[in-house]
């Protein structure tokens, strides 16, 4: 392959075809701009939903009564479940443990001196494997006689309305996410194919020389190709440096500024450089095919 | 005609001379790039038998059978819809004979691969009578073109376009624009980018449709004077008084079928 000529030759047809490159270049940027904010959106939603989910564990609350063997034999079962892959894991909380656990979280721990003796029972936190198991585990559980069944959920409570209407949303979020990037870039390899189709309309006939004089397709396609790869990253290029201007601008103070749970989770999302080197080369990918296949139509001998 | 002053023996010596110093990787490139046609004394073009229609009912020609020798030059003759255009678009496989054989080099096109095309037409040059160049380029790079395809390195292009823009007496415009040119000298750009690659056929389709007598008499001397070089040269034309000055062989077409095949022959039958 030709790299220097076809370069001339593609720098030559942006030049003489200005206004059709600069289409080409604002199609891609309008549409990098826009998946540049909703894929980091996308990505933190997801990762903020995840975390939560995570969070659903299940307290299984041991009676005062119960004796040593019946809470081994509750731990035993738990082992067992964790063994057929239900469990992730569990630690089991002392009552001396639990009440530490609550004067920690309270304003005033010296209010606990005024009890009489430790309120609080023991309790197994069991960490499924996936929070839509947690109905299972609690049914496999619920024979157990170390149970303490005066405790909310009947010893066994997890926040099973909580979880079903959180993993339903995660998985909401999930589709509804992918299926929104997959329509934005289909629509944005539309709309760049498109002014890519009106730039080599403009020169269908260029193209119909070139075939006489027994150009091979490859040899008419690579400075389309290239053309196209270029437009698409000055594009992208455009829209990565507007999006780390908004990043600056917007995003960081907010995020310095705000108080509220949600911004300071260490939710994942991407980085910007990756996010940068991504938006970059699916401009110039969506160019350079966009231009490959619209040529096709053209290069029919 | 000022430009005309280029003898036959200039531009019959200026490749066999040149090519005797030039480095045999060269060469063997030249020949590699003609390779679809294949050399030797056989005839350029055969027809045998050749229908092509349109759709179901639109007769493009009806069977054709003709045979070209190389080096011989060709009028092909006939009033609009007879066919010219058919044959000729026949020739470089734009189009395919519905029936029918077409060889041209030794090849036969209608066995020929879609992908082997381009090549098959870096044998052939054309001229057409819109020109067909290249607007946003100068004429040098509009001949360039040609080369550049065939993959020829850029010290042979440097070399080889001046040398055919002198021949064919554009030296002096190869800078311009091809709409800053006049008819005439935009065919003359067309005619040298199609012999630049000095193929073994040449084929003009109305090439003296939009021009002037005096301009077209210019552009039947270039190519009467490519053909002398060896060229096999077929031209479409229905320029009568150009075919009876000339008195070559004329093949005559009406309604797709050949009605005449005459060596030595004036556009029209002498009415006894």
């Amino acid at each position: 392959m030709r790299l220097g000529f076809f370069l001339r030759e593609a720098v030559r047809s942006i030049r003489a075809n200005v206004a059709i490159s600069i289409a080409a270049i604002v199609t891609v940027m309008i549409a990098v701009f826009i998946l540049g904010t909703f894929i980091p959106s996308y990505l933190y939603v997801q990762s903020t939903v995840n975390q939560q989910k995570s969070r659903l564990d299940l307290q299984v609350y041991v009676a005062d009564a119960a004796t040593t063997p019946e809470v081994a034999a509750l731990q035993a079962e738990i082992v067992g479940l964790k063994d057929h892959g239900l469990v992730k894991g569990f630690t089991y909380v002392s009552k001396d443990e639990a009440l530490q656990q609550f004067k920690s979280r309270l304003n005033d721990p010296s209010i606990l001196n005024l009890l009489p003796n430790n309120p609080l029972p023991a309790s197994f936190d069991v960490t499924p494997t996936d929070p839509s198991h947690n109905t299972q585990i609690a049914a496999s559980l619920r024979a157990s006689p170390a149970i303490d069944t005066t405790m909310p959920g009947n010893g066994i409570s997890y926040a099973e309305q909580t979880a079903n209407r959180l993993l339903s949303i995660a998985r909401f979020i999930q589709y509804a996410g992918l299926g929104l990037i997959g329509v934005l870039l289909i629509a944005a390899v539309l709309l760049i194919g498109n002014t890519i189709r009106l730039s080599i309309f403009a020169r269908r006939r260029e193209v119909e020389v070139m075939r006489l004089v027994g150009a091979t397709n490859w040899f008419i396609r690579w400075p389309f190709v290239i053309e196209g790869i270029i437009c698409g990253v000055v594009g992208a290029v455009i829209s990565v440096a507007a999006l780390w201007v908004a990043k600056v601008l917007i995003v960081d103070p907010y995020v310095a500024s705000s108080t509220d749970g949600l911004t300071k989770n260490q939710a994942n999302t991407i980085g910007f450089a990756s996010l940068a080197i991504l938006l970059i080369l699916a401009g110039g990918a969506v160019g350079a095919v966009g231009s490959g296949v619209t040529l096709r139509r053209f290069l029919k001998v | 005609m000022s430009t005309e002053t280029d003898t036959d023996a200039e531009l019959n010596s200026a490749e066999p001379s040149r090519s005797a110093s030039r480095p045999a990787r060269d060469v063997e490139r030249r020949i590699d790039r003609r390779s679809l046609l294949r050399p030797g004394d056989g005839p350029m073009v055969i027809f045998e038998g050749v229908t092509k229609r349109y759709g179901t009912d639109v007769v493009g020609l009806e069977d054709v059978s003709l045979s070209i020798e190389a080096g011989e030059f060709v009028f092909l003759v006939g009033p609009s819809g007879s066919g010219k255009s058919t044959f000729i678009r026949l020739l470089i496989k734009e189009l395919d004979a519905t029936e029918g054989t077409v060889i041209v080099g030794g090849r036969d096109l209608g066995k020929m691969r879609r992908s082997k095309v381009p090549y098959l037409r870096r044998g052939i040059g054309c001229v057409f009578q819109d020109f067909k160049l290249l607007p946003g380029r100068t004429i040098y790079e509009n001949v360039a073109y040609a080369l550049e395809v065939t993959g020829d390195a850029p010290r042979a292009i440097r070399r080889k376009v001046p040398e055919i823009l002198s021949l064919t007496g554009l030296s002096d415009k190869s800078d311009r624009l091809p709409n800053e040119l006049s008819g005439g000298e935009q065919q003359r750009v067309s005619i040298a980018r199609a012999f630049v690659n000095h193929p073994r056929l040449l084929i003009a389709d109305e090439p003296t449709g939009n021009l002037d007598p005096d301009t077209s008499i210019g552009i039947m001397q270039l190519l009467y004077r490519i053909n002398r070089t060896g060229t096999t040269v077929i031209m479409a034309t229905h320029d009568r008084d150009l075919v009876d000055k000339m008195q070559m062989r004329v093949v005559a077409l009406e309604d797709g079928r050949l009605v005449r095949d005459e060596r030595s022959a004036s556009y029209a039958t002498v009415e006894p």
